[in-house]
């Protein structure tokens, strides 16, 4: 008998679970166990009309039989032997047993809690960090009760967020509209002017699909991007652009409908009513408010005179100049400036008059676009708008807008970000297209709390507007010492503190000071224990050499490792955990969620064990129930889980299915409570669902309102307004902040105050990167090219590098592995394809083979992916190239909100082979 | 009469490789042998450059070159187009392979697995020693289809009588089914849009379509 016909003959079964491995997830999927061993991958086509994916996963999960299976494998604890750390140091890891290496962590943990858990320097002690964009969550198990029972740690040593997210939309797009990420509605939209948003890569199945269904309906996407993306080659238009300069482009594009188009075009009643446009600003650049309420003050057309924004029956100027006889304005520290007979003019007449400097022939020397395809990008932007339709949805008549403006990972953080967030959501306003049916909507929230429905976070605050939880820099209540290494509540008031916030801080900080930390800053020293689970940053940062002596300064690290990789390499204990097929998780589920994930369901799926875990691999509810007994935090952490720490709270309304808190529970008890209280909490106590039937099913789900998917009409209920487009809070905000810092002789974040401003002002975003290489002593002629990143299906993250499948079918797409370049630029240089070539920095320099395209801007190198490895296993041999090798890390390229971007200027020579890769 | 074919709308297609990959792990073949796989193609000079990507294998024509070349009739046409291979009669001679003018046969002597000379516990249960020495190729998932028929199910429209790959597609560009019944899937997108067949010229009549837009220049 063959393999193939006792394959037939076996006992065969599909174990429905959920693949996770991305932000854009989770996604269903179906495994293949056969006589035990994990085959293959399916759909869940049973999940077709739930999961907005059609109930499938993307190819990633295929991957997920080679990753199980990899005879690469840690398979059993380690300890490390040698105590030197380095990359040239051999770790000298041997095998222990369980018993050994849990005590050692509990004895180093308890020995911390002894001595406080809190250092001198006010920082705490462990730190942890955790890989792509909080999906690692999903495969920690209960870990995060011991952590909440443990009590502070640091999160804010980066791993890639902060450098790797669309960072500024996460800040700027929560503070505006609740979208720590945003998409179109692109289930209604007609038109989407995407600058770099790789939906089609990075979306996820959900965004696929989607776009691909709205492709066949006529929908027209202009992808506005230097490197012709997989999104570019399925959109109706690619304009290359230069990199860094797509905020000129979209406020030449605002100037447009400001200044070539008429004012019947916008959607005046939505600016008039649901911005900030009528509010009233005064000399000083503050609004203007009433002297006794506090309130702004707008026009009422009716009365002729200036009034609270809030006045019943009157009709704000949208525009205009006026005088005001009485008012006051909030300066900073609570300072009040009064005012009488005081000019004034309206928000939005600030803007007009600010855009008018900024046209697309302005924009054209800039992102070397003509400024005809500037004004075409823009007349079809507004062409498209329907202003005035509306549609009706679960009864509900809403505007119908089909149109968005939506941005990518690099045009969204580092400097110029602002710009752009800020110029993408006015785009937005100017033609009601903000979290209106077609339009712009945000996804989800994290810095505020609702993250299974983001309208709960919508209640009011000051001002008309949404309330908003800024870190407080007022002289009282500032935090001038530091809680977290990359002080976020210091630095980022915008970033709030909720449980999101540090590590959406400016995560390369804790980095740059490990070597030096300013003379004015608090003498900050290594964290004790760092534990690492699912993130490599020693491949995914930046300046690796560099990061990677920071990690060998860690006295402790304790990695949950999967194989040997490069951060792993400095790791005192190595613990391997059960992977994703082999252990256990309940899941929240639908509601709105990044990248694009719009679902009618909301609910929870079973991340299930399918198959044994190999080795002895334990599952990640095990370790931690075993870490919470030997560190005598049994009874914390079974609170924790009690409390809701790992999903809904076990006792509810009309239910209780609470943990006895004096002993361990074994990980099917936890997440049969778990289960049947989740699933309680979604029904009201009326179903409830125990783990064993979460495993026959997969899923369990109710559903979730279409109106829900909008934040227009909360704000409407409640009569708020987005703040938007003058920033008047943040300007604040900024004096102050600058007014603290300064007082502690901090000025090392001056250039970051530069960006709290009413309204942004153009400031050469690309040459900031120009003048890093003066700063380094380098000539610009030098390093005449861009190098920017692009992300691919088969990796996204690059926690899959060492899964072969991945690697097979990523070479059926151009640049897998290689240096993209254009085709033309590679015939002056003497470049074919497969030459390798290096591409080099001021940083260090990096080798690939070339891969000569059309499809590429001549002024720009593009790297794809996450690679250069040296330590993983499979993907150490590829040879593979990673623009993190060559990407400076430093203060003068970070942005007020903490983060930066995946460019630095390079330059290309031929060269004979892969060389040593990324040696300092 | 029953005459299954493929239907791929370039529209939609996004070359994520999801279909390459589900197809590797379903027929468990060996490292570069790609059954099902996508093309990714750019045309144009910088700026006015486009890049689209095209599905491809075993096109399942109707009148197919490697039938006619093999020398022990190892290749055959079943009634409802689909071209198998017998593995017992395949002598690996390649003429097939050669002969075929979309470069969907493959042939391995040697198996080769993801992690060098030994096949993992996941990979040995997939593999078949038939297919080392001889042609290989997509066989639509045949097994599926014979399998589902069997059981009253209808191919491209039920998952388990309907090829993996179609099964996989995460943007829906993958459709199969039988297009001499008017109503099935395959015939209405057809129908409804424009289409080609690569290397129609040939005369092969190939049995997998493509939808692009009219106006495209492919």
């Amino acid at each position: 008998m063959t393999a193939l016909e006792a394959r037939d003959t076996a006992a065969r079964k599909l174990v429905p679970t959920l693949c996770y491995n991305c932000v854009a997830g989770p996604d269903f999927m179906q495994v293949i166990v056969e006589d035990g061993v994990a085959t293959g991958i399916e759909p869940n086509h049973s999940a077709a009309g739930v999961h907005p994916g059609a109930g499938r996963p993307c190819v990633r999960a295929y991957g997920l039989v080679q990753k199980t299976y990899n005879p690469h494998r840690i398979s059993q604890p380690m300890k490390r032997t040698n105590p030197k750390k380095g990359r040239d140091e051999d770790p000298g890891f041997v095998p222990i047993s369980w018993d050994e290496a849990l005590d050692t962590i509990a004895a180093r943990l308890k020995d911390i809690m002894s001595r406080g858990l809190i250092d001198e320097a006010g920082l705490p002690r462990v730190a942890a960090s955790f890989g792509h964009g909080g999906t690692p969550r999903s495969y920690m198990g209960s870990f995060p009760a011991f952590m909440s029972a443990f009590g502070p740690i640091d999160f804010s040593f980066g791993s890639g967020q902060g450098v790797k997210c669309t960072h500024s939309e996460h800040l700027y797009g929560e503070y505006w509209h609740r979208a720590f990420t945003v998409s179109s509605d692109t289930v209604l939209t007609n038109l989407v002017v995407s600058f770099g948003s790789n939906y089609e890569v990075t979306g996820g199945v959900c965004a696929v699909r989607r776009h691909a269904d709205a492709r066949i309906r006529g929908v027209k996407r202009i992808q506005i991007e230097p490197h012709l993306s997989a999104t570019a080659a399925c959109s109706a238009e690619w304009v290359p652009i230069k990199p860094k300069t797509d905020a000129a482009f979209m406020l030449a594009m605002i100037h447009v409908l400001l200044h070539e188009t008429p004012r019947t075009s916008l959607d005046i009643p939505y600016l008039r009513d649901r911005t900030s446009s009528p509010y009233l600003v005064g000399p000083n650049g503050y609004y203007l408010r009433d002297p006794q309420s506090g309130k702004p003050l707008v026009w009422d057309e009716k009365a002729g005179r200036a009034v609270p924004h809030d006045t019943p029956g009157i009709v704000p100027a949208l525009e205009g100049h006026f005088t005001v006889s009485e008012a006051i304005s909030h300066l900073a520290d609570k300072e009040v400036a009064r005012h009488e007979n005081a000019p004034a003019h309206t928000a939005f007449t600030a803007m007009v008059e600010h855009l008018r400097r900024y046209s697309p022939d302005w924009a054209s020397a800039i992102c070397g676009v003509k400024p005809d395809k500037i004004r075409h990008v823009a007349n079809e932007y507004v062409s498209n708008a329907c202003i005035g339709q509306t549609i009706e949805i679960e009864g509900r008549t809403l505007p119908l807008r089909p149109v968005a403006v939506t941005l990518g990972k690099t045009v969204n953080n580092g400097w110029g970000a602002f710009e752009c967030c800020w110029s993408r959501t006015v785009l937005a306003t100017l033609v009601g297209a903000l979290e209106v049916p077609g339009g712009t909507l945000g996804t989800t929230v994290r810095l505020n709390k609702g993250h299974d429905n983001r309208l709960v976070s919508v209640v009011p605050g000051e001002d008309g507007f949404m309330v908003s939880s800024l870190n407080p820099t007022s002289e009282t209540d500032w935090k001038a010492k530091p809680t977290g290494r990359n002080a976020h509540r210091t630095l980022v008031p915008i970033v709030g503190n909720s449980a999101w916030s540090q590590a959406l801080g400016p995560a390369h900080l804790p980095w740059l000071f490990m070597d030096k930390s300013p003379d004015e800053w608090p003498k900050q020293r290594a964290p004790e224990f760092w534990l690492t689970f699912r993130t490599n940053p020693a491949v995914a940062f930046w300046d690796t050499a560099k990061l990677t002596r920071a990690i060998a300064q860690m006295p402790f690290i304790v990695a949950i490792a999967y194989t040997f990789d490069e951060t792993n390499h400095m790791a005192d204990i190595l613990l391997p955990d059960a992977s994703d097929l082999e252990s256990t998780q309940l899941v929240p589920i639908g509601g709105t969620k990044f990248v694009e994930q719009f679902w009618e369901h909301t609910g929870v799926a079973l991340r299930q064990k399918a198959v044994e875990p190999q080795g002895d691999a334990r599952d990640f509810t095990w370790i931690t129930t075993e870490l919470a007994k030997r560190t005598g935090l049994i009874e914390k952490y079974n609170a924790a889980i009690n409390r809701g720490a790992i999903g809904s709270p076990l006792k509810g309304k009309n239910y209780d299915f609470s943990l006895p808190t004096d002993q361990a529970h074994d990980p099917e008890t936890i997440w049969d409570a778990v289960c049947k209280a989740s699933t309680a909490a979604l029904t009201d106590g009326k179903e409830v669902k125990d783990l064993a039937w979460m495993k026959e099913h997969g899923y369990f789900v109710v559903p979730f309102k279409r109106t829900d998917w909008y934040l227009y009409p909360s704000l409407a209920d409640q009569n708020l307004r987005f703040e938007l487009p003058y920033q008047e809070r943040l300007m604040r905000v900024g004096e102050e902040l600058g007014r603290r810092l300064h007082a502690q002789g901090i000025h090392w974040w001056d250039e970051q105050l530069s960006e709290y401003q009413p309204l942004p002002e153009w400031h050469d975003v690309p040459g900031r990167w120009v003048k890093a290489v003066v700063a380094a002593g380098k000539k610009p002629e030098d390093f005449p090219f861009w190098g920017i990143t692009t992300k691919t299906m088969f990796y996204s993250a690059g926690n899959n590098s060492g899964v072969p499948l991945m690697h097979e079918v990523g070479q059926n797409v151009r640049g897998h592995g290689g240096i993209i370049l254009n085709a033309g630029v590679a015939g002056k240089l003497g470049i074919v394809a497969g030459d390798w070539i290096e591409v080099r920095s001021i940083v260090a320099a990096t080798r690939g083979r070339a891969v000569p395209v059309q499809g590429c801007h001549p002024e720009t190198i593009v790297i794809p992916g996450q690679h250069e490895h040296w330590k993983t296993p499979f993907a150490k041999d590829l040879n593979f190239p990673s623009l993190n090798t060559v990407t400076q890390m430093s203060m003068e390229l970070t942005d007020a909100t903490g983060s930066g971007a995946d460019v630095v200027r390079v330059c290309v020579r031929k060269v004979e082979g892969p060389g040593k890769g990324a040696r300092p | 009469m029953t005459r299954y074919v493929m239907v791929a709308d370039l529209r939609r297609c996004v070359g994520c490789q999801a279909c390459t990959a589900a197809c590797k792990e379903a027929n468990g073949t060996p490292i570069g042998v790609q059954w099902r796989r996508v093309l990714d193609i750019e045309v144009g000079e910088f700026p006015d450059v486009k890049r689209v990507y095209v599905p491809t294998g075993c096109q399942h024509c109707e009148d197919p070159p490697c039938m006619h070349v093999c020398p022990t009739t190892a290749t055959k046409q079943r009634p409802d187009g689909i071209v198998t291979i017998d593995y017992d009669l395949c002598i690996g001679c390649a003429y097939c392979a050669v002969a075929c003018p979309y470069e969907a046969r493959y042939r391995v002597d040697h198996p080769r697995f993801a992690f060098g000379e030994e096949p993992s516990v996941s990979e040995q249960a997939r593999f078949d020693e038939k297919k080392i020495g001889v042609a290989t190729k997509c066989t639509f998932c045949v097994d599926r289809i014979d399998g589902g028929c069997a059981k009253g199910l209808t191919p491209g429209v039920d998952p388990d009588a309907t090829p993996v790959c179609v099964n996989t597609c995460i943007s829906g560009a993958l459709a199969f089914g039988d297009i001499d019944d008017p109503d099935s899937n395959v015939s209405k997108l057809l129908a409804e849009n424009k289409w080609f067949r690569m290397h129609e010229e040939v005369g092969t009549a190939p049995g997998f379509y493509y939808l692009w837009d009219k106006e495209a220049p492919l």
